[in-house]
């Protein structure tokens, strides 16, 4: 009897220090700096290398299945040539990959130099490991010059910024979480507003006047207050537009001009 | 050995989860490995061990995301905690108990973190994400989770069966 009555009295204690421990990582996560704890770093420093050789198999299992897969299979009765021909395909699929990579690069390089923009390119090898955060790891951190607050870009448009820059590999979180906000412009009329996450798939523009003559499709920008996003770099555009009956400001959704299921190299924005 | 057996599940686990599991991502839902990790240890792991699972769990994603440091081990220990002291009055036999627990693990999971982020941080989550994305994730952990927590079972089978030491630390 008495053992029971302990041991229900042990897990109270438990679950009690276990909420509390929980209150004081958060309140010791919102008023400590941006740069990342050393629990954190080193977490990050034992995943990474198994994330990065994830997402490499991965890639590489994505080509086979993309170009390898569809082609194989056509001649199964000459063992030499298809031996020959799985060699050529694999060494053209590898060219491939890399030339569309290339031009992925090249197009980054390209938006880099119109806008001329202080940047390095950085791949993404992971995301948020929970559903709630929408949040991506790339390849690049403090080596490289990366630190808190850059703007992440694609040559589609805003990305996100830096959260957290670990020595190797950083945190973005992207425009779409919960906890970003951008401060944007419609690119015709300039009227302002601001840019938030809704942590799905696509964001909110509050405070945008009831009477602004707003259409569907039309793009925004970002403003270059806030200072983090530099003046003029697309941000999404109008997906729907509500006006209340009530109310000073319209409910408009955007969809993000960059595609967060599909990002694979981003340019982080040094200056 | 039994710390060595969960660095190496950790480490494989969190590593899956940010990169393999967006291919599997419906909707821009995806599955939680993490969530049902702790579940599974929370029922099946002997005494209180469900409780520190679920925290060190619950830290290792904190660190990993880019969210608030403590939601997650929050989450994650509130739940390790529920089903390690429930798990003599539960059933967890066939699919449609698991689904339920991890029906149900999942929205407390989706619930602590809107509620924290909203109130601690005032994030601009609409509430729809409450009927939409939170119902979604659930849904998507009660069905394909049954099908991991057997998986889990018939791994843990094999390795018990090789190092039958370490049978004293499940159920």
């Amino acid at each position: 009897m008495w053992r029971k009555k302990l041991s229900g009295r042990k897990n109270i204690i438990i679950l009690v220090s276990l909420v509390l421990v929980s209150f004081a990582l958060m309140t010791f996560d919102i008023r400590r700096s941006q740069s990342p704890t050393l629990f954190e770093t080193v977490v990050m420093w034992v995943v990474s290398p198994v994330q990065n050789l994830i997402t490499y198999t991965l890639d590489s299992a994505n080509n086979v299945v993309d170009h390898y897969l569809i082609t194989v299979g056509v001649s199964e009765e000459n063992e030499k040539l298809k031996q020959q021909i799985d060699k050529l395909i694999r060494q053209n699929n590898d060219l491939r990959e890399e030339l569309r990579q290339r031009d992925r690069i090249d197009d980054l390089m390209e938006y880099q130099n119109e806008h001329q923009l202080k940047s390095v390119v950085a791949r993404v090898i992971g995301r948020d490991p929970t559903q709630w955060a929408r949040v991506v790891f790339i390849n690049k951190g403090t080596q490289d010059g990366i630190k808190e607050n850059l703007a992440v870009v694609t040559n589609a448009g805003v990305v996100g910024h830096v959260i957290q820059a670990g020595l190797n590999t950083s945190k973005v979180m992207l425009i779409v979480d919960g906890r970003s906000s951008v401060d944007t412009l419609f690119s015709h009329d300039r009227i302002a507003g601001i840019v938030v996450g809704t942590g799905m798939e696509f964001c909110e523009m509050k405070y945008v006047p009831i009477t602004a003559d707003v259409n569907v499709g039309d793009p925004i920008i970002s403003s270059g207050l806030g200072g983090v996003y530099p003046k003029g770099l697309v941000v999404g555009t109008v997906i729907s537009i509500t006006k209340a009956t009530q109310g000073l400001f319209q409910e408009i959704s955007i969809a993000p001009s960059a595609d967060f299921g599909r990002l694979e190299e981003v340019l982080v924005l040094l200056s | 050995m039994i710390v060595g057996i969960f660095t190496v599940i950790f480490i494989l686990l969190f590593s899956l989860q940010t990169s393999l599991m967006s291919y599997f991502s419906v909707g821009g839902v995806t599955l939680d490995l993490a969530l049902i990790l702790t579940v599974y240890c929370g029922v099946l792991l002997k005494g209180d061990r469900g409780i520190w699972v679920g925290f060190a769990i619950g830290l290792i994603q904190d660190c990993l995301s880019g969210s608030l440091l403590g939601v997650n081990t929050l989450s994650k220990s509130v739940i390790g905690f529920t089903f390690s002291t429930l798990k003599d009055k539960l059933m967890v036999i066939g699919f449609v108990p698991i689904s339920v627990i991890l029906l149900a693990a999942s929205f407390f999971d989706g619930l602590v973190y809107y509620l924290i982020l909203t109130t601690l941080l005032k994030a601009q989550i609409p509430f729809s994400f409450l009927f939409s994305t939170l119902p979604a994730y659930a849904m998507y952990n009660a069905l394909v989770g049954p099908i991991l927590f057997f998986f889990i079972n018939w791994s843990k089978q094999r390795v018990l069966r090789k190092y039958p030491v370490l049978e004293s630390y499940t159920q």
